[in-house]
């Protein structure tokens, strides 16, 4: 079975990490542009971290067969810093063209601030402006309160909720979500968020609409293999194959394909490895033999 | 280089393929801002430019080299280029590097196709250079293979590394336009004491290598 890891910060991974993945069946990955773990201090570096996205990382997974699409936006820690808003939301509109980019985000509330909510709408704006779907976070701290607020935020700009990825989703916050019209999110991590066997027993409770998996792995301690351990364990508990693949392939192809960027007939063949296929001066190859598939 | 007659002439064929290619693409890429219409024109003009053989003709006119094979989007980004870059050289070089810079692969690969057909080329010298630094074999390729550019405007040393680097790269001397015309000592020396590390090392020798030594065994 193919898998999709649709949230992903692959930046934060290691050639080892994209080698396990591919072994363990995932083909695909989409990797959202968040915060990186210290705040940035120039609208500089969110550019130079865009055109990463759009080519040393989408080119970094290809060598390894898996085909990378990103979400490009300002998300909404850094959206607190006045600093940077104007002229990060002024970048946009050119990086939200870009080919591999399959949604906004992520965006959406942290602290659930005033600036935070005028990042939001604008980008909710260009959304639709540039006619893709959006990823949207959902916080750690009150978090029933800030999903239920994305939502409302969703429905005052009229935006259509069946391009929505709502993510980050608990038992408690699912109900809501699947309530509206927008697609659930889930974020599989060793401690924190959603765990394998919750998500299998909320998949058996709630069946495979619109319900997507992730491992959101990034530069913390999480685990780029959460996609097919839940396979697993949904399997364990009894989930048909069919529902199975519905949640950790369909789903996520479908919701991305609505950017009219991702082409599932082209899903269908893996991107070819080829490590002869160099980046700006530096291949991610160490002297070891190049991996060639015919 | 391409004189104003030809280059309207690249413009206008251009214009006319993409336009019977993708009409209600070319209606938007002919509005919208360039740097916005630059990147966009990747998704909205899918597969093969499809020129027509007056089309071609009029783009090695004016400096393109093997326009048949280029896809609809670099026809597309190239006539963007041509119809809608500042007047003044400055100004030109400034938006021709910035879109290079913030573009992916394929905008990338498009800016340099386009150099040889733009208007006071020379003003792209150090982009052009700067642009052999990549490793990404396509970037490399659009510069180093079936381009004009740099035979016509590269300083000696910048166009030797250019070819040295082609060889590593594993991209065609054949298709590098110009190298027997820009062969030179110092270009033998480097591709013989390239072949001499290969052997050193037990591995094989490119065979492209006698494209540089005039078919003696490098």
């Amino acid at each position: 079975m193919k898998l999709f890891d649709p949230h992903i910060h692959m930046t934060s991974r290691t050639t080892d990490d994209y080698q396990a993945m591919r072994a363990a069946g995932v083909v695909a990955v989409v990797e959202p542009a968040f915060w990186l773990g210290q705040p940035r201090t120039h609208v500089g570096s969110f550019e130079d971290y865009f055109l990463s996205l759009i080519g040393w990382e989408r080119f970094r997974a290809g060598q390894f067969g898996i085909h990378h699409f990103c979400t490009i936006g300002l998300n909404p820690k850094e959206a607190n810093n006045p600093d940077l808003t104007d002229g990060v939301l002024a970048l946009l509109p050119q990086y939200l063209e870009k080919d591999g980019v399959v949604a906004v985000g992520e965006i959406g509330f942290d602290d659930a601030t005033e600036a935070e909510e005028r990042c939001f709408a604008a980008q909710v704006e260009l959304a639709r402006a540039h006619d893709l779907p959006i990823l949207i976070h959902t916080p750690h701290r009150d978090k029933k309160r800030g999903t239920a607020r994305s939502l409302a935020v969703v429905r005052e700009c009229r935006f259509p909720e069946e391009r929505v990825l709502i993510d980050h989703n608990t038992e408690e916050t699912l109900p809501m979500v699947l309530d509206s019209g927008c697609w659930a999110g889930h974020s599989v991590y060793p401690h924190t968020k959603m765990d394998e066997d919750r998500m299998a027993a909320l998949v058996g409770r709630y069946g495979p609409e619109r319900i997507i998996v992730n491992s959101a792995a990034d530069w913390g301690v999480s685990d780029p293999l959460k996609v097919p351990k839940t396979a697993d364990a949904m399997r364990a508990a009894g989930i048909a194959e069919a529902d199975i693949e519905t949640v950790l392939w369909r789903n996520p192809v479908t919701f991305f394909a609505q950017s009219g960027r991702l082409d599932p007939a082209e899903l269908e063949t893996p991107a070819r490895v080829d490590q002869r296929r160099l980046h700006e001066g530096n291949s991610v190859l160490r002297g070891q033999a190049p991996e060639v598939e015919a | 280089m391409a004189d104003e007659d030809a280059r309207h002439e690249a413009g206008e064929a251009l214009a006319a393929a993409v336009g019977r290619a993708a009409p209600a693409e070319w209606e938007w890429l002919a509005r919208a801002p360039l740097p916005g219409a630059f990147a966009g024109a990747g998704r909205r003009c899918r597969g093969a430019a499809g020129l027509g053989p007056g089309e071609a003709a009029a783009l090695r006119r004016a400096g393109a080299v093997a326009p048949e094979a280029w896809p609809l989007a670099d026809a597309a980004r190239v006539w963007l280029l041509l119809a809608r870059l500042p007047l003044t050289a400055p100004e030109a070089a400034a938006t021709v590097r910035r879109l290079f810079l913030t573009g992916d692969t394929a905008e990338r690969r498009a800016v340099l196709r386009a150099l040889a057909l733009l208007p006071a080329p020379e003003a792209h010298r150090d982009l052009a250079i700067e642009a052999c630094r990549t490793n990404v074999q396509e970037v490399f390729e659009a510069i180093a293979c079936d381009n004009a550019y740099p035979a016509a405007f590269f300083p000696e040393p910048a166009f030797n590394q250019m070819v040295l680097k082609a060889v590593f790269l594993g991209a065609p001397l054949g298709r590098v336009v110009g190298l027997e015309a820009r062969r030179n000592p110092e270009m033998e020396r480097m591709a013989r004491d390239y072949a001499s590390e290969r052997r050193a090392a037990g591995r094989p020798v490119p065979e492209d290598l006698t494209l540089i030594t005039a078919g003696a065994t490098p």
